[in-house]
């Protein structure tokens, strides 16, 4: 209550200084009118007793400087003062203030950008309803990570617990095609997939359009409390099997393709040539439980209309149908509400043993969007500790400029003293001025970073397929970001400004008037500072550069990795028909006969084949192999022990269009194709691991079950009793780039009766030239089919690691590069002021007779020390963390020399350079003038 | 004014001005007068060091002011004590003549006492 009178009284005197001074005059006249008057009347003369009045009463203006005191109002009046003054300053020195802005607000851009990122994954929360409480419904099977629920069991859980308010479903979404829509144009492709050096596969041009549909359950956005843009959103009366089919448009879409056009709502839209009415609309950028927007949100039940699986497949338990979400009941923990699922998920073990074997449930908070594991951590730390590595240097930097300009500001400091400026006056002062540098840095940062997110996610969602959705996250900086902006910039004014602020208090009145401040120990200490903030800088600059050089060269090995097929030549293409999109078998079978025959007979191609996977293009399979001899060994839950071996399904002239060598034995003939003959193709590998220093051709091995299944609908789970080998491949690279295949084998494909999607081109030709002219040859065939292709070097670069090292690089070297640039501004000022603070003993020196180039050596070499030896640091941290990172790059030694040395040398030049600019300064000396200057 | 006077205790203007101002609501002067006549003139206040110590308590909530009229129909600035200012006035006087007590004490022993 006290403070809240001292604030309003502070407050009032602030806001209303005039009527203030006013009454404060009113309120002293009376006091010596009155004490006169009483003199009056005890008979002194009026003239006399006003006379008296003053002197007894004293200073008037001292009692109202201290009257106003102890209102705070000085306080005020002063930093008022110091502001303009501090203001005057900037001004006054143009470079210096926009160097240091600049360097600050580089370092809290970048780090605003990174912050920001971080906390929209995994700190804000969803923008659903009641989001703290919001939790996720995973099935946990021993030695898997948490996992999607099947329908049955979701349904059981719904039903069956009392923990949670609701469930909600949220199934896997699946892209859709229609032809109602006009086919996919250039605006469909995405952008800046060559700015980074990967390229996703394209939609081909004049083919169909793929359309992202997420299946949600009728609860899901009651339960998530979202409301329609326009019309309705699901109910869950439309997620009833035999409900009127019903789709909801996303608030992108329904702009970008109808203009926002309410006449929509109640039209008949054709997925997968079945018509669905389109109900509503989601507000625009609306998420659900993704950080993804789809195109269409639709009911789970009408799945198996769109060809998803059928009726039966939803009912499947052992197939994983979405992520289930509930609110946890008011007063109930996550634990109590984990006790109880897992007491129904014992119940389900007990009615379905042979599906729900082992598997249990898990119940995780839902508020953010990302879960930081331990495989987020390492990639978050490093990115933050790059980022905090740049704000160190910006800091140091300022922090050096701050100390030079002190040097500088010295005899101005001094004459305020000696006028009698208290010391905690002139700190006020200074630390006033930085916090001003740091508060604009700060007003450049923010906007800075906002820009910087802001293309960071329409480019990263502009470079993303139109079939995958496009992404929402929510990166306009929040208040939250803004305070985090504010106080690192505040602190590093602080900070920054404390130290040299300190030192100049140091500063002797009156060496600081006679300007010889600059000798003796004084010198070593400030000297010492300077020297740190150099080494700080280097090192810190040099740990950024050589991760870069490190990472970048790794990407670059990878580019250059031969995976042992002839990735330049090879062109895949891939009907994007997932869950056959409303075709049937045998049309698609037709469809890609016609595609086939077209692609033939375009110029350049010289070979056309099918296969059931691309190298790197994801759709890995495997099954368990074992040699004919033996029973299938089986352990004691009836699992099958043999080896799961990776394979594809492929044409005879697989081997040829992709350029593998068959080093012994033959391929397919077309007989053996046709026939799904019982023969395979292995790989070296493969013949290395089942019959070591044997012969494999003519060996008998026993390939997957009776049993097996797929998950690739048309395809058979391979079943051959015995199967023999008639040839041996050469080792590539078909599951990652880092590593030749461990095992792989082939199986024959019969064109006429096996559904896969994957054709493959050779072609004599530019492979990226030849998708314009691929788009042509599909729209002949069927203007409604999508079709994604790729050359295969692109598939390449898709390669996860290739992705983070090639990601990593660039990041770090921007960042470094960002850094080097500020590391060069310090050490060009930290030695200018250097030559400026010895100006008067480099006077001396050649006044006895040193030489020009004496004099510039030896400027030169006392500031090489801190370099040498922020370059030592440098490297000696960049070795560590390139243990770190040595998984990824690409058998690139960590201890690269090229990257060490190099990258060392680069920065020493660079900064040796920055420091000779002001260096030659000291040889123009004129030991004179210098003399004179005391 | 011919009589003896003794300079205030540093720190104890305060407390006389909030001892001054719990008899009646008082302007400036007034507050000056009554000290003088309390103290039988024994005290010496520096007129100017009044008002700082005035505007310091009412910032701090002590006092608070209005603006009236003086006895000789002049506009005048009364000060007049808050709830706050009572406690305080009445912590201030206890922790005195604590402090009285304890000096004056001090002061009276005598040898055989030690």
């Amino acid at each position: 209550m006290r403070i809240w009178s001292r604030v309003r009284s502070w407050l009032r005197a602030m806001a209303r200084r005039a009527r203030m001074e006013n009454e404060m005059d009113a309120e002293l006249r009376f006091h010596m009118e009155a004490f006169a008057e009483d003199l009056v009347r005890r008979g002194v003369p009026r003239e006399e007793a006003l006379r008296r009045a003053r002197i007894e009463f004293g200073g008037v203006e001292r009692a109202k400087e201290e009257c106003r005191e102890a209102r705070g109002v000085n306080f005020i009046s002063s930093l008022v003062q110091d502001l303009r003054f501090g203001l005057r300053m900037m001004r006054k020195n143009l470079g210096f203030t926009a160097t240091a802005v600049l360097a600050l607000a580089l370092g809290i851009g970048v780090n605003t950008i990174v912050f920001t990122a971080f906390d929209a994954l995994t700190m804000r929360p969803r923008a659903v309803k009641d989001p703290d409480r919001l939790v996720g419904v995973y099935r946990t099977k021993e030695g898997e990570s948490r996992d999607a629920l099947s329908y049955p069991d979701y349904i059981y859980y719904r039903n069956h617990n009392k923990t949670l308010s609701d469930l909600a479903m949220f199934g896997f979404g699946m892209g859709v095609t229609t032809s109602d829509l006009p086919p996919a144009s250039p605006e469909d492709m995405p952008r800046m997939a060559s700015a980074i050096g990967f390229h996703l596969p394209q939609l081909l041009q004049g083919g169909g359009r793929p359309l992202m549909c997420f299946y949600v359950s009728g609860n899901y956005f009651q339960l998530l409390g979202a409301h329609p843009a326009a019309g309705r959103l699901v109910l869950p009366e439309d997620d009833q099997p035999g409900a009127r089919p019903v789709v909801v448009l996303s608030g992108n879409f329904w702009r970008s393709q109808f203009h926002s056009s309410p006449n929509v709502i109640g039209s008949t839209i054709h997925l997968n040539r079945v018509p669905f009415t389109i109900v509503g609309v989601t507000p625009v950028d609306y998420l659900g439980t993704l950080p993804i927007v789809p195109v269409l949100w639709a009911p789970i039940a009408v799945r198996p209309m769109l060809g998803n699986g059928t009726r039966e497949s939803l009912e499947n338990r052992s197939e994983r149908a979405g992520i289930v979400y509930g609110h946890l009941k008011a007063g109930v923990s996550l634990p109590d509400a984990e006790a109880e699922l897992s007491v129904l998920a014992s119940q389900l073990r007990a009615a379905f043993p042979d599906v729900e074997r082992k598997s249990g449930v898990s119940v995780v908070s839902e508020r953010e969007f990302a879960h930081m594991d331990s495989e987020g951590w390492p990639v978050v730390a490093a990115t933050m500790g790059a980022v905090a590595l740049l704000l160190l240097i910006a800091c140091a930097n300022v922090a050096g400029l701050l100390l030079a300009r002190a040097a500088t500001r010295r005899r101005e400091i001094g004459v305020r003293l000696s006028l009698g400026a208290t010391r905690w006056r002139l700190l006020q002062q200074l630390l006033i001025e930085s916090s001003l540098i740091a508060f604009f840095a700060g007003a450049v940062g923010l906007p800075l970073a906002s820009w910087g997110l802001h293309l960071l996610v329409t480019e990263i969602s502009s470079s993303l397929p139109s079939y995958w959705g496009s992404i929402a996250l929510q990166a306009t900086p929040d208040i939250r970001v803004f305070a985090y902006t504010v106080f690192i910039s505040l602190m590093t004014g602080v900070a920054f400004g404390l130290t040299p602020a300190l030192q100049t208090l140091k500063t002797d009145v009156n060496s600081a008037l006679k300007d010889s401040g600059s000798m003796l120990g004084e010198r070593l200490s400030k000297s010492r500072l300077r020297n740190i903030l150099i080494v700080a800088q280097v090192a810190a600059c040099l740990v950024l550069l050589i991760n870069s050089a490190l990472l970048l060269r790794g990407s670059q090995r990878a580019l250059r990795i031969e995976p042992g097929f002839d990735s330049k030549h090879v062109v895949f293409l891939e009907m994007y028909t997932p869950a056959l999109s409303g075709y049937s078998e045998a049309e698609l079978l037709q469809l890609s006969r016609q595609l086939r025959t077209e692609l033939g007979s375009l110029p350049g191609i010289t070979s056309v084949t099918l296969a059931s996977r691309a190298p790197f293009a994801g759709g890995n399979r495997f099954v368990p192999v074992g040699t004919a001899t033996e029973e299938p060994p089986v352990n004691a839950a009836g699992e099958d022990q043999r080896p799961a071996v990776s394979y594809s399904y492929v044409l005879p002239n697989y081997f040829e269009t992709l350029g593998i060598p068959i080093v012994r034995g033959r391929s397919f003939t077309p007989q053996e194709a046709e026939g799904e003959a019982p023969v395979a193709v292995v790989s070296e590998a493969m013949a290395r691991h089942f019959w070591p220093g044997q012969d494999p051709i003519g060996k008998r091995m026993a390939i997957g079950s009776a049993h097996g299944q797929t998950p690739y609908p048309g395809e058979t789970a391979p079943f051959f009793p015995e199967s023999e080998v008639i040839g041996v491949a050469q080792d590539v690279r078909n599951l990652s780039l880092s590593k030749v295949d461990d095992s792989y084998f082939y199986l024959p494909l019969s064109q006429s009766s096996q559904l896969t999607r994957m054709i493959l081109l050779r072609t004599k030709g530019n492979t990226s030239s030849l998708l314009a002219l691929l788009g042509g040859a599909v729209r002949r065939v069927d203007a409604s089919l999508p079709v994604v292709a790729a050359p295969l070097d692109w598939a390449v670069s898709l390669d996860p690691y290739f992705i983070v090292s090639r990601v990593g690089g660039i990041l770090c070297s921007v960042v470094g590069a960002l850094g080097l640039f500020l590391a060069c501004l310090g050490v060009y000022g930290m030695v200018g002021y250097s030559v400026v603070e010895r100006t008067h003993e480099i006077g001396i020196r050649m006044a006895l007779g040193a030489q020009r180039q004496q004099v510039l050596g030896l400027v030169l070499r006392e500031n090489a020390r801190p370099m040498l030896f922020g370059t030592v640091i440098g490297i000696a941290v960049s070795a560590a963390v390139a243990r770190l990172i040595s998984a990824i790059l690409f058998g690139l030694n960590p201890a690269d020399a090229i990257s060490f040395a190099g990258v060392s040398l680069l920065l020493i030049a660079v900064a040796m350079f920055a420091g000779w600019l002001p260096a030659r300064r000291a040889m123009r000396v004129d030991p004179m003038v210098a003399l004179r200057y005391e | 004014m011919d009589k003896k006077q003794m300079e205030l205790l540093q720190g104890t203007l305060d407390m006389l001005i909030l001892k001054a101002v719990s008899l009646g609501p008082l302007h400036g002067y007034g507050v000056l007068l009554r000290i003088q006549q309390i103290s039988k003139d024994r005290l010496e206040i520096q007129q100017g060091s009044l008002y700082p110590a005035l505007y310091r308590l009412e910032h701090q909530g002590w006092i608070t002011s209005e603006w009236g009229e003086s006895e000789n129909k002049r506009k005048a600035k009364y000060y007049r004590l808050t709830a706050a200012g009572k406690r305080k006035l009445q912590t201030e006087a206890e922790k005195w003549n604590r402090m009285a007590d304890v000096i004056a004490g001090i002061l009276q022993s005598t040898p055989e006492e030690v």
